[in-house]
């Protein structure tokens, strides 16, 4: 490395103004101390995976994009940062967005919790939420998806669906909701039909579409004809049962439907505008933080979206026990055992 | 189980096997190239990723899958272009250079699709081609010769590799270049012009990879959805030993393990299912261990070269 010639100099001069200048964006507009009166709800959003994801991160992003559309473009302000699948990467972001003045910081993931306690307690008039949790804090909202209620309606449709009585689950890590959802499903598959076989396998990550879709080819080759699957990367599954003739999908998250719909049944569709808008009134009225939030269908913000276009695959008895199961549920009357082992 | 089931269960672990050793095959070669002319390149994952995402959308605006396999083997030449105008005319240091191109791959891959795309999008992609006559041989049949066009692409560039590495003058220069750069320079062989070639052809079969995946495999694009392939192609080239014979042994022993690994899960066999993810990689390291010999890389790896200077 001897007598930099003066192609290598222009080089460095590049990537020294290019450093310059990301500095100097990020640095702008460092304004502290929250608005007197919040005349403007502004929301940052942290996700593991990406606004188009068609699953866990897509749906929180539409569901406060539906607020946004109540309320008015005027009163709702969102910034998004994505691909954030790493607690340290996020907790940048996070302190970054409540050092901005954001008033609700939405960490998207069972993976913050510990990063969100820890910038909470430094920025105590900021709200921050996230999920799947319950361990909240003065500022801070844990949110819970009750996943297994509607994974057991979904398990209980798979039963019956059926026909060679293999029922496969692409899972992505075994943990969190994953845990939650095969619990769930596993009920409603034994409930429905105490002759039909689960099988559970794990690709061991959330985002390897690839993998999720081989996977789900090795539950087909096994002879499954009904398989579903959590996680952004069950696109994956979806397509790869797609393009099997005669083979279900249930989605969870959010209704995946468009993505296959000769192939999406149903889906357990978390309804997230209910969730932010019962955080934004909250803070409104003085509550920051400190509540543990159900997403459930007694709540009324968990929902189970039939696909139209394969509704007259079920039959009419099939539907009556689902919804009579669903009332069940909401009742208190059936309950989903989801403690492990 | 019945000897039917057990029968079609073995023929989907191996199918599975060949599918999913596709990708690292192709990149694993071209990396090979790179490194045999003295060049990491880490950024295979980024050009994976390019080659992804261009085949899928060319495929999904042209409704051609060729189109679309031509347009990522065109991405990753430029892609290997400009990781040579970095490491090989500037010097810059490699590994760095590498990881730049890896994120530059992700980042453009993942707003192009935002921008052009927007969601998830499913394409035509590239069917399987059944040879006529083999596909009938019982096991072997549908093992090997039910795949697409790709999949017998990936496994034909192997012998053609080896060839073209230990059987050409152009092999020669790229070993000699990757060995002692400077006696190639003294004999008149352009170290530079080697280097830009290896890189060009090496990330252009990156690029075809990330196809592999999209047109081929999946026939969709997401984010990332190279899931850490391209790293793993790397790993690869190492396990191989810089030789097409070897990288072929890897590619397959992790696939098929992988594919065996989703059996044993799917079948309910008592195993924790932790153990069973990471079996390919367990697999992969301790081939490596046992397989004994000297580990031998080329010389000059990872070393830009100067004229008249002593590296």
């Amino acid at each position: 490395m001897k007598k930099p010639s003066w192609i290598r100099r222009v080089a460095l001069g590049m990537v020294a103004l290019f450093t310059v200048g990301l500095v100097a964006g990020c640095g702008g507009g460092q304004q502290a101390a929250a608005p007197k009166a919040e005349e403007k709800v502004k929301i940052a959003l942290i996700l593991p995976s990406t606004i188009d994801d068609a699953a866990w991160a897509q749906s929180m992003y539409e569901g406060i994009k539906a607020v946004e559309t109540k309320m008015g473009k005027d009163k709702l302000e969102l910034r998004v940062s994505e691909r954030l699948s790493k607690p340290v990467d996020a907790g940048a972001a996070i302190r970054q967005a409540a050092s901005e003045g954001f008033s609700i910081v939405i960490a998207h993931g069972s993976q913050y919790q510990s990063v969100v306690q820890e910038v909470a307690k430094e920025f105590p008039k900021t709200t921050f939420a996230y999920g799947t949790g319950f361990q909240s804090g003065p500022n801070i909202f844990a949110y819970d998806p009750q996943a297994q209620e509607g994974a057991y309606l979904l398990g209980f449709l798979a039963g019956k669906l059926t026909k060679s009585n293999i029922v496969g689950i692409v899972g992505p890590v075994e943990a969190g909701d994953a845990i939650k959802y095969n619990k769930g499903f596993e009920q409603g598959v034994k409930a429905a039909n105490p002759e039909a076989k689960l099988r559970i396998a794990y690709t061991g990550s959330f985002g390897d579409i690839v993998k999720a879709g081989e996977l789900a080819k090795t539950h087909m080759d096994a002879g499954a004809d009904v398989i579903t699957g959590s996680s952004q990367q069950s696109v994956g599954g979806i397509k790869a049962v797609a393009a099997k003739p005669g083979a279900y999908w249930l989605s969870t998250d959010m209704d995946q439907s468009s993505l296959a719909p000769e192939t999406v049944l149903a889906a357990q569709a978390y309804n997230w505008e209910k969730v932010v808008t019962k955080m934004i009134e909250l803070r409104k009225a003085g509550t920051l933080g400190g509540q543990h939030l159900t997403i459930s269908f007694a709540e009324g913000n968990l929902d189970l979206k039939i696909n139209p276009k394969l509704a007259d695959k079920i039959p009419a008895d099939v539907k009556a026990a689902v919804d009579k199961a669903k009332d069940e549920i909401v009742k208190g009357a059936l309950k989903i055992e989801v403690s492990s082992k | 189980m019945d000897d039917v089931a057990s029968q079609s269960i073995m023929i989907g672990i191996l199918a599975a096997g060949i599918r999913l050793a596709t990708p690292f095959l192709l990149a694993a070669l071209g990396e090979m190239f790179v490194q045999r002319s003295g060049v990491y390149n880490l950024g295979v994952e980024g050009v994976m990723l390019m080659g992804a995402f261009l085949g899928f959308f060319v495929t999904l605006t042209a409704g051609n899958p060729y189109m679309g396999l031509l347009t990522s083997l065109a991405i990753g030449a430029v892609m290997g272009l400009l990781m040579g105008l970095v490491s090989v005319t500037l010097k810059a240091e490699q590994g760095i250079s590498g990881i730049g191109l890896y994120m530059l791959g992700w980042g453009l891959s993942g707003l192009f699709y935002r921008l052009y795309v927007g969601g998830i999008t499913g394409i035509e992609g590239l069917q399987p081609q059944p040879i006529p006559l083999l596909e009938k041989i019982p096991v072997l049949g549908p093992v090997l010769f039910q795949h697409n066009i790709i999949v017998y692409l990936a496994f034909l560039l192997v012998p053609l590799a080896w060839v073209v590495l230990f059987k050409t003058s152009w092999g020669l220069k790229v070993r000699a270049v990757g060995t002692t750069p400077e006696a190639a320079d003294t004999l008149g062989v352009s170290v530079d012009k080697v280097r830009y070639q290896c890189l060009i052809l090496g990330s252009m079969l990156a690029g075809l990879a990330g196809a592999a995946l999209t047109v081929g495999n999946t026939h969709m694009f997401a984010d990332n959805i190279t899931a850490g392939r391209g790293f793993i192609a790397i790993a690869l080239v190492y396990f191989g030993r810089w030789n097409p014979w070897g990288i072929l042994a890897g590619s397959l022993l992790f696939s098929m393990a992988d594919s065996f690994q989703l059996f044993v899960q799917v079948l309910g066999i008592q195993f924790p299912y932790e153990l069973a993810v990471i079996m390919p990689y367990v697999v992969t390291i301790i081939a490596l261990a046992v397989t004994f010999g000297r580990v031998w890389a080329p010389a000059a790896l990872g070393r830009p070269y100067e004229r008249g200077s002593r590296g």
